[in-house]
Formats: C-alpha cells, sequence, structure tokens
C-alpha cells in the first residue's frame, strides 16, 4: 500500500503538537441555497485517530455539511482544512485523493459491476491505474492482491462474483463503505451507516466499522443514538446549522442545551 | 462459461472472412468491405455508447474526418509529396479521429444523458454545415477524389486488395477495442456508466476520464472512416449528415449494444440488407424502419442479445427442442412479411408519378398495375385478397408458435440447467482444492 507509507511519511514529518492532532478542521463554515443558510458558522475540529459522531434532528443540516466537505457544493465562506491544508471548493476527486473518503446515505455503489469489481475499481485508482489503457486489469497483481485483502475484510468472500446490484440491501452498503475505504483515506467519513437495518445487522455493521477504521479517521453521522454512544468518542451536535455542542459522549450527552435542542428523555 | 469454444467460433469466422472473397463477385466483394467497415463503426461508436454510456448522436463527425485525413493523405501521395504505403492510411483517419474527439469529447463529456446527446449532434452538424463552404479542406459541394497508389508491391487497383486491407484493419481495430474493455480504463468505462459520480468520490476525475474513452471510441471511428475513403477513393461533405450519425445508432442498437460483437452484427446485416433492399424497392427504408421498431418492441437487446441469451442459457442438447418452434415462427415470420410487402409495393406502385399518367392516359380508370412481374387489378377485391390472406393466415398462427416457442425453452433450458449446475460445482470444488 504505496499512499498509505506516504501519508504516514507526511505525518510523521509535520510536528507533534496541537495543529497537527487535527486531522479536519471546519472554521466559520457557511453554505447558502439562495436565500436559505442551511450551514450558519461551523466550527469543528476532528482529531487523528478520532471516532466523531455528528448527530442532530432532521434538516439540521448534516448531510448538506457531508456535501461541503466532500466536495459536492462548494462553501458560501468559511474554511475546510485537511491535515492543515484547504480544501473547500476542491473537486470531489481531488479531495479523494488528498485522503478524505466518503460514504454516502443511499447505496452508491457500480450495481452491474461485480462485488470484485466494485473494488477493484475502487483500489486501482490509488495504484496509478486512473486511465491505463496499454494493460489488462487482470495483469495488475499488487491491485487484484489488496481486492482479495479487502473481500476478506468486509467478508464478502461468497459475494465475490454477485453483481452489486443483486446484493441485499445491508450487503450493499457494507460494499459501499468498502469502496469508500478502498480508497485508503485518513479520514473516512460515514452518513448513516446503518439506516434501513435491522438490529442485527446495525450490531454487525458497527462491529466492521471499528474493526476497519483502526488508525483511521472516522467522522460519522448517525441517527441511532446506541450506536453513536458505543463506536464514537467524542460526538458533535448539529442543530439547524451550527454545533451547539461537542465533546466526549458523556459530556455532551449531560449537555442541557442538546437536551433541549434535540435529545428528548425517552433517548437518554 | 467456456473459452474454447468461442475461440474456435472466432477463428471460423476470420477463416471464413480470409476465404469468402474466392467464392464471391466482384459486387459482393465491395458488399462485403462495406459490412466490414460498418461493422467497425458500429463498434467504435459502441464503445462510448455501450461501455460508458454515452450516447453520441453525432459520431459521423469523426468517421468523415477520419475519410477526409485518409484523402488528403492518399492525395499528397498521389501528387508525389511524398511517400506514405497505402496500407497504412488509417492512422491517419486514427490521429484525427483522435484529435478531434478529444476537443469535441472536451466539450460534450462536460454533460450526460440527453445533454451529451445534443451537444454531439450539434458539433456534427456544425461540421456538416461548415464542410461544403470550406473547399480547400472538405472540396466544397462535391468533395474530394484520389486514387489509391500502389504499394508492398501491391495495386491496390483491384477490390480484393482492398477486401484484405479493410480485413486487416478490421480485425485489428477489433481486437485493440475488445482489449480495451479488459484495462483500467476500460474497466472505469463500465463504472462511469453505471454510476459517475460515485467515481467522482473514487478519486477519479470524471470529465477526463470520459473524454478520453470518447476519443478513443473517436480513433476507431475515424479508422473506419478512413477505411470508406480508400476503398471508394472520393467522399464529400454528406458523410457528416445526421443521417449517417442516425444510422450507426439504428445498427447499434439493432445489433444489441449489451454485448460486445453485437453492433458489428447489427451493422454488417443492416448494410447488407440495404444494399439489396435498396436495389429491389425505393421503400427500403421503410422496412428498415419497421425492422428498427419490431427489434425494439420485441427483442430490446438485439440480434447479439439473442445469440448470446441462446449460448449462455441453453446447450446444444436443449437447443433440438427449439428446432420445431423455430421452424414455425419462420413460417410465421415469412407469412407476416410477404403480406406487408406486398401491400406496402402495391400502394407504392399506384401511388407513383408513372402509375398515375397511365391512369390520366385511360382517362382515369385504374388500370392493372405491374408487381413481381405480374399484373394486378387495383380494384379488385381478390387483389387485396392476397396480403389480407397471408396477414391473416401469418396473425392466427403467430400465438401458437409463441406458446410452442416459449414452452420449447422451459424444456430446453430445463435439460441445460442440471447440466450447467454440475458443471458449476465442479469448478467450485477445483477452485477449493486449488
Amino acid at each position: 500500500m504505496s499512499s498509505r507509507a506516504k501519508s504516514t511519511a507526511a505525518l510523521s514529518s509535520t510536528p507533534r503538537g496541537a495543529p497537527s492532532d487535527s486531522v479536519l478542521e471546519l472554521r466559520g463554515l457557511t453554505k447558502s441555497f439562495g436565500e436559505t443558510q442551511i450551514i450558519r458558522g461551523v466550527d469543528l475540529t476532528v482529531k487523528r485517530y478520532q471516532r466523531h459522531g455528528l448527530i442532530g434532528p432532521n434538516g439540521a443540516g448534516k448531510s448538506t455539511l457531508f456535501n461541503l466537505i466532500s466536495g459536492q457544493y462548494v462553501p458560501t465562506s468559511g474554511e475546510i482544512r485537511l491535515n492543515g491544508e484547504p480544501i473547500a471548493g476542491l473537486s470531489p476527486h481531488v479531495i479523494n485523493r488528498r485522503g478524505l473518503s466518503r460514504s454516502f446515505q443511499i447505496t452508491n455503489v457500480f450495481p452491474r459491476m461485480s462485488v470484485a469489481e466494485n473494488l477493484r475499481t475502487s483500489i486501482m485508482g490509488r495504484h496509478g491505474h486512473r486511465l491505463t489503457v496499454f494493460r489488462p486489469v487482470r495483469s495488475l497483481k499488487s491491485v487484484n492482491d489488496e481486492v482479495d485483502e479487502f473481500i476478506e475484510k468486509l467478508r464478502l468472500g461468497r459475494r465475490r462474483n454477485d453483481l452489486a446490484g443483486d446484493l441485499a440491501y445491508s450487503e450493499q452498503r457494507i460494499l459501499e463503505m468498502g469502496m469508500s475505504l478502498a480508497t485508503d483515506p485518513a479520514v473516512l467519513i460515514l452518513d448513516e451507516p446503518t439506516a434501513g437495518m435491522s438490529r442485527e445487522e446495525a450490531r454487525y455493521i458497527v462491529e466492521l466499522i471499528r474493526q476497519v477504521t483502526e488508525e483511521r479517521t472516522l467522522l460519522v453521522v448517525e441517527h441511532d443514538m446506541s450506536v453513536v454512544f458505543t463506536l464514537c468518542d467524542q460526538v458533535s451536535v448539529l442543530v439547524y446549522g451550527v454545533i451547539i455542542a461537542s465533546g466526549e459522549p458523556a459530556t455532551v450527552r449531560a449537555d442541557k442545551k442538546v437536551q433541549e435542542a434535540y435529545l428528548g428523555e425517552e433517548v437518554l | 462459461m467456456n473459452k474454447a469454444p468461442k475461440i474456435v467460433l472466432l477463428l471460423v469466422g476470420l477463416a471464413i472472412l480470409t476465404t469468402l472473397p474466392i467464392f464471391l463477385s466482384p459486387n459482393l466483394v465491395n458488399a462485403v468491405i462495406k459490412m466490414m467497415i460498418a461493422a467497425l463503426f458500429a463498434l467504435a461508436f459502441t464503445l462510448a455508447m455501450g461501455q460508458a454510456g454515452m450516447l453520441s448522436f453525432g459520431h459521423a463527425a469523426y468517421y468523415g474526418v477520419g475519410a477526409f485525413a485518409a484523402l488528403h493523405l492518399m492525395r499528397a501521395v498521389e501528387m508525389k509529396l511524398f511517400f506514405f504505403p497505402t496500407p497504412l492510411i488509417p492512422l491517419a483517419g486514427a490521429a484525427i479521429g483522435f484529435l478531434v474527439g478529444i476537443v469535441f469529447g472536451w466539450l460534450a463529456t462536460q454533460r450526460i444523458g440527453v445533454y451529451f446527446a445534443m451537444v454531439t449532434l450539434a458539433l456534427a452538424e456544425l461540421l456538416f454545415t461548415l464542410a461544403p463552404t470550406w473547399n480547400s479542406v472538405f472540396g466544397g459541394e462535391s468533395g474530394i477524389s484520389t486514387m489509391r497508389a500502389p504499394s508492398w508491391g501491391l495495386s491496390f487497383g483491384h477490390d480484393i486488395h482492398v477486401y484484405y486491407l479493410t480485413l486487416a484493419w478490421f480485425v485489428i481495430s477489433a481486437w485493440c477495442m475488445w482489449a480495451f474493455t479488459k484495462t483500467p480504463l476500460g474497466r472505469l468505462a463500465l463504472a462511469l456508466r453505471d454510476n459517475e459520480h460515485r467515481a467522482r468520490f473514487l478519486g477519479f476525475n470524471t470529465h477526463v476520464a470520459r473524454t478520453l474513452i470518447f476519443a478513443i471510441s473517436c480513433l476507431f471511428t475515424g479508422v473506419a472512416g478512413a477505411l470508406l475513403a480508400i476503398a471508394n477513393e472520393a467522399t464529400n461533405y454528406t458523410i457528416f449528415s445526421a443521417q449517417a450519425s442516425a444510422n450507426v445508432v439504428l445498427q447499434t442498437f439493432i445489433g444489441g449494444a449489451g454485448t460486445f460483437f453485437g453492433p458489428a452484427l447489427g451493422a454488417a446485416t443492416m448494410t447488407f440488407f440495404a444494399r439489396v433492399t435498396s436495389d429491389l424497392t425505393r421503400s427500403w427504408l421503410l422496412y428498415q424502419g419497421l425492422i428498427f421498431v419490431l427489434v425494439m418492441l420485441f427483442a430490446p437487446e438485439g440480434l447479439g442479445g439473442i445469440v448470446s441469451l441462446h449460448a449462455r442459457k441453453l446447450r446444444a442438447a436443449g437447443l433440438r427442442h427449439l428446432v420445431l418452434p423455430y421452424l414455425l415462427c419462420f413460417v410465421v415470420a415469412l407469412l407476416l412479411i410477404a403480406g406487408v410487402v406486398f401491400a406496402v409495393e402495391s400502394i407504392h406502385v399506384v401511388m407513383t408519378d408513372a402509375y398515375f399518367a397511365k391512369r390520366i392516359a385511360a382517362k382515369g380508370a385504374w388500370v392493372p398495375y405491374q408487381l413481381f412481374g405480374r399484373s394486378f387489378e387495383p380494384l379488385w377485391p381478390g387483389t387485396w385478397a392476397i396480403p389480407i390472406a397471408l396477414l391473416s393466415t401469418g396473425a392466427l398462427l403467430l400465438p401458437m408458435a409463441r406458446r410452442l416457442t416459449a414452452s420449447a425453452w422451459l424444456v430446453a433450458i430445463q435439460e441445460s440447467l442440471p447440466v450447467a449446475g454440475a458443471a458449476a460445482e465442479a469448478t467450485t470444488r477445483q477452485e477449493a482444492t486449488a
């Protein structure tokens, strides 16, 4: 994994300390659609190897925030820094190559390609085979080895040659997350990874997320509070386009403002 | 599926194409040349359409520039400016096709779907209107012409030489395009067709990738155009027409864009069909349109889809159940076709100016008309009973033919299944041990 090595090298070259510790930083971020301001000045710091949960009521702007971070939308104002470098307004593919990868709330795979091919497409770019035309994919040994590795890691071995569109919903979500992960990002952002799943499936995927995000930074939007509080070591609460609280799960849970705005008694 | 039968099939096809000119009249040799060129054009078009989901309505642009580039190079050779071997002339078409493809593709691939199609159409129309007024490049309305220069010990004065030149380029290009589908960019093309949005978030600059894929399609389209120029030794601005762009779309859909060789099959078939029928009747475009509509309605996967369905689902043993039902389908089809053709041709003859002149001469009487070497009375019910009888017999037999075919398919599939299942099991076991 060459780029993995590269990112570790970049990591050690920055001095240990406060600034290098924050991998993803949002400062005064706003986004308006016409007259409506959806994101109204968000400040957020995600530290290295943190599992950071982002919660908030419907319509708080969580998905918009994800779309801003991943390059789908251009911010109206404010800053987004990835490893200290500004990334606000860059194209999605550039942001991905800088080391931030996202998954989607809806299943977003290549439905008419096999599971192995979905992963291979996600992996080959990193090995410098984005536009290669003079070699067959079959001959790219390091890419194919990594595909096998990922299939095993995601426990999709039985589904290897099935079309992604034929997978069960939860399997598609796992594949989708696996594809984001396969670009070997330093920061992985997941948009409601357990949405629409049964308890059983949700528990399974949370465990999987925990395993595959070792030594990575994770930012996750999630509705299921039990998921957030078991998976994350840091939680931020977004309400009407601003972060109203950020801290360890227990602190956030106890926060009066949060209780008023969002959580409600029955959840806590 | 097993690889061996495919390779055998390919070799047989190649052997047939290689020996074919020995048995064919010069006129038919020329027909096969045109079929191969059309097939190559369709394959190149499908590279953008079927693989990457880019439906281009203006592929005649790249076909045309390929042809003009080849002609200019041939003219330069003819004027003894320099020497360039005739068999390598298509390289000029490839180069120009690729370059124009990069420029036009860069513009068109800014958009997807219908908007992409509209931009490609507009760019081709641009060339179509520009060409007749730009004399030095496109030779005005009459176009440009030249002669094939002898090279490599061949005169290129006979169609047979052109045939083998075309065949060689067809085989090489088809192989290249097939190999392309196995490369990382070729696989990415499929991903872009499936879900371009996702690819962007996996680190792919999809605009660059789509431009490149489009340009590669244009490269082979340019080769096809150059081969046409070599075969005809002339071309003019009509090569850029929307009709030419539409033709390749129709042929590709009739052939079936879902399979690799389907479009080639469709293009070859329809080119042959056009060549034969356009000599026989002026309604041939109507028949071509009818074929397109029928294929889209009843076999949207196209000819290639039908062939691959049989190859995938059935084993040789299962096929024998289908012989009789298919024979019945064939008879039904013949009856219906005969009925339609009789009606269409009769109406066509009666509507012509020539027939109208005869009627005036006969003081407005409905005089007999000539069709298929016979004379028919337009007002005699017996005349119209012929198509009605043909069509109604066909229509009566049609449900039966469909029912029989459907049940024969069930039997055939059942007979193919257990064996196929066992084979799959065997391979899994093999994998497990390996």
